[in-house]
């Protein structure tokens, strides 16, 4: 359709859309999205919390049972246990920066699905996978919760968190050179 | 003659191919996003909140290629700081917008939000950090980097993303154990409890400076 193109090549439309911004104004918009995200919710941006949650949904539809479960019953009992996906709002958030992502992409006109290369980047996905799950579950959560938005809330944990990741991706890009590339 | 044609033809093919323009897919995204919306919203506010705060971090994270992941790994992989500093600023930002938000709760007599993300520190903590720090890097993707990459169509983040659930799963059965050994004998330290609620910030500020200097000097020396 014509109105597509005319879109496609308006000047705005071009700077909002099509370019990539500054990893500056990244920072910045990112910020502005979580003070007035921690204002209306009194909660900080997390995204692992919820992924166990997940888990046992998924599992609970073949018969799995997690009551008995300590981890559901005393620590994660805020975040929608026995609830569903569409009711847990952590979850329907997640969704919302994979569609954010998507839109971005397409109204860039730069979406294309991409293949995994290899099967070591397949073995380095789900090793990958597994690590950040169960690290974000024993230290209180992810690169979101527990770093930026621990740091953000002034809590020590957060930078505690920051140098141990550190640390940590230092070993992982020893062992993607060697191992998964 | 005839084998110059078709090649021209694959060229202006070729060039189509990466010119096409997606805007319409966008406009689909955006309509049906906005019905989902209405949705939600008919469920409860909140619902419809967290969805649209959602949308906008997928798309400012998608935007301006922030990645925490390369945050903390190009310093040691390549020596550039540029998006180290970048997360910096958005740690100083979103702290100071935070103690803002935690001074007029205080000053309306509220409590102080956001204290849950106030955790213990303990060797689980440290551990936990640092297999996170693995894996994002070995996966290639941090937790929003994995929602946002499937965004973008990476089909391997949907990979990370179903052992990313296996782990959290993993580390919940196993959460007791971590809990009882470590966890309960952690300290839970809140800047403002030292120094003040402003002086907890300053304390915050002055660590994201020295850290941002450091930065910047270790890129000058190894590029």
């Amino acid at each position: 359709m014509k109105i597509f193109d005319i879109i496609n090549n308006n000047k705005t439309y071009i700077k909002i859309f099509k370019k990539s911004y500054p990893y500056i104004i990244g920072a910045i918009l990112l910020s502005i999205f979580q003070i007035i995200n921690f204002s209306v919710t009194g909660n900080p941006w997390g995204v692992s919390g919820v992924l166990a949650n997940w888990g046992a949904w998924i599992l609970e539809m073949f018969g799995g049972n997690f009551n008995n479960w300590y981890y559901f019953q005393e620590v994660n009992i805020d975040l929608d246990y026995g609830s569903s996906f569409l009711n847990s709002p952590v979850s329907i958030r997640n969704f919302g920066i994979l569609v954010g992502a998507l839109f971005s992409t397409l109204a860039a006109s730069e979406f294309k699905f991409k293949k995994p290369k290899n099967g070591r980047q397949i073995l380095g996905a789900v090793i990958g996978g597994l690590l950040m799950g169960y690290g974000a579950r024993i230290a209180f959560g992810c690169n979101i919760g527990a770093l930026y938005s621990g740091i953000s809330t002034l809590s020590l944990s957060g930078w505690i968190y920051g140098i141990f990741m550190f640390l940590g991706a230092v070993i992982g890009s020893k062992m993607l050179m060697k191992f998964f590339i | 003659m005839n084998e110059n044609n078709e090649h021209s033809k694959n060229e202006i093919n070729k060039n189509k191919y990466i010119i096409k323009n997606q805007t319409p897919y966008a406009a689909g995204i955006l309509i049906i996003s906005l019905i989902f919306a209405i949705y939600l919203h008919k469920k409860s506010f909140d619902l419809a909140f967290y969805w649209g705060i959602g949308l906008c971090f997928g798309f400012v994270l998608q935007k301006s290629r922030f990645c925490f992941t390369a945050s903390f790994r190009d310093p040691y992989l390549t020596g550039s700081t540029i998006l180290t500093r970048a997360v910096l600023i958005a740690f100083a930002l979103t702290s100071i917008g935070f103690t803002i938000i935690k001074y007029i709760n205080i000053t309306q007599g509220n409590p102080v939000p956001g204290m849950d993300y106030v955790v213990p520190i303990s060797l689980a903590t440290a551990l936990g950090a640092f297999t996170f720090g693995i894996g994002m890097v070995i996966s290639g993707g941090c937790a929003s980097g994995t929602f946002m990459r499937i965004g973008e169509g990476f089909q391997l983040q949907v990979i990370t993303l179903i052992f990313f659930i296996v782990g959290s799963l993993w580390g919940a059965r196993d959460y007791q154990w971590w809990e009882e050994n470590f966890i309960s004998q952690g300290i839970k330290i809140y800047l403002p409890d030292i120094f003040g609620l402003f002086g907890g910030l300053v304390a915050n500020l002055i660590i994201i400076i020295l850290i941002y200097i450091l930065a910047k000097k270790w890129e000058d020396k190894k590029m």
